[in-house]
């Protein structure tokens, strides 16, 4: 899995959101806003990776269970794959 | 060739169509600075902006062109930003009113022209550029001035940004600075280039830091103004 051309992710007045430019901007003139874990996971979908990846990321990065960060993925993943954001 | 000044920024135009000419004519300028650049005004420009608005015709659509080209030169190379608001001066600062369309922005500050007189004057009432310079937050009155046409040649530091929603009873409260950023991105021109949209960003960054931000719930009525005014221009020294 791995995020659509075109979205950036910026830190802007301490919040995380992101953003269409180039070709994006004709399908996306909105703005998303993402919490800590959400960027966190942005940035790994932007590389390119699977949902176990980004499991046993949170796992080593936060303090929280394996049944937890699964959901937490899944929840994720859908709202990205409901936006259209995902390739 | 006609040569203006808008936001500071000094430039030559050639456009087609008289209504540009005569929508600018009080940003003419005569002065000895050199102009920072030129635009020239094609029909492929306004046919861009009938994709954007096709209900409108082509001299309206040519203003539109000449202000999306200073828009973009500003934000390159100015540190300028439009912010689609109404923006008014009181006491020598200013403050600015967002909203969607038809909200009442418009309304509002009219409320407090009513209310103050005198001193209050508008900076510009729908299309203001702002600017960063030497570390502070001007908005500048441009002749894109909304259908009550109110602008004035000037520029004002600002002093806060608010935000506007009607309601039944008149509410402000401060907001932070993510709250606002979401509403500024939705009414300021987005460029489309990585570079520029960082620019963009860094901006309102750095002004959603520097200026105060607030929401605004009113009718209208003075009360409602007394509200804003009362509480925006005490701001951080109450």
């Amino acid at each position: 899995m791995k995020i659509k051309d075109g979205f950036i992710l910026r830190e802007v007045a301490g919040s995380y959101i992101v953003v269409a430019v180039g070709s994006a901007v004709k399908t996306f003139n909105g703005v998303i806003n993402l919490n800590q874990t959400g960027a966190f996971l942005w940035e790994l979908l932007q590389k390119g990776a699977e949902k176990e990846d980004l499991v046993k990321a949170l796992l080593e990065e936060y303090e929280v269970d394996e049944q937890t960060a699964s959901k937490d993925v899944d929840v994720f993943i859908e709202k990205l794959e409901q936006a259209n954001l995902i390739k | 060739m006609i040569r203006y000044k808008i936001a500071d920024v000094v430039f030559d135009a050639k456009t087609i169509y008289k209504f540009s000419e005569k929508l600018c004519e009080n940003y003419r300028y005569n002065g000895e600075e050199q102009p920072e650049f030129t635009v020239i005004i094609t029909p492929e420009d306004i046919n861009q902006e009938k994709v954007l608005a096709s209900d409108f015709p082509d001299a309206y659509l040519e203003s539109l062109a000449l202000f999306r080209k200073l828009c973009h030169y500003t934000l390159e190379n100015a540190q300028g930003i439009i912010f689609h608001s109404s923006a008014i001066m009181v006491d020598g600062e200013a403050y600015l009113f967002t909203a969607p369309s038809g909200t009442g922005k418009s309304t509002h500050t009219r409320l407090w022209r009513e209310m103050l007189g005198e001193r209050a004057v508008m900076i510009n009432d729908d299309k203001p550029i702002i600017r960063y310079i030497d570390g502070e937050f001007y908005v500048y009155g441009t002749p894109w001035n909304g259908k009550h046409r109110l602008d004035t040649n000037a520029r004002a530091k600002i002093k806060a940004i608010c935000k506007i929603y009607q309601a039944k009873e008149n509410v402000i409260e401060k907001i932070n600075p993510a709250e606002m950023l979401v509403t500024l991105l939705g009414q300021t021109i987005r460029p489309s280039e990585e570079d520029k949209m960082d620019k963009l960003l860094d901006l309102l960054g750095k002004m959603l830091e520097k200026v105060e931000l607030y929401k605004l719930g009113c009718n209208i009525s003075r009360e409602a103004a007394e509200l804003s005014f009362n509480t925006m221009s005490k701001g951080d020294r109450q």
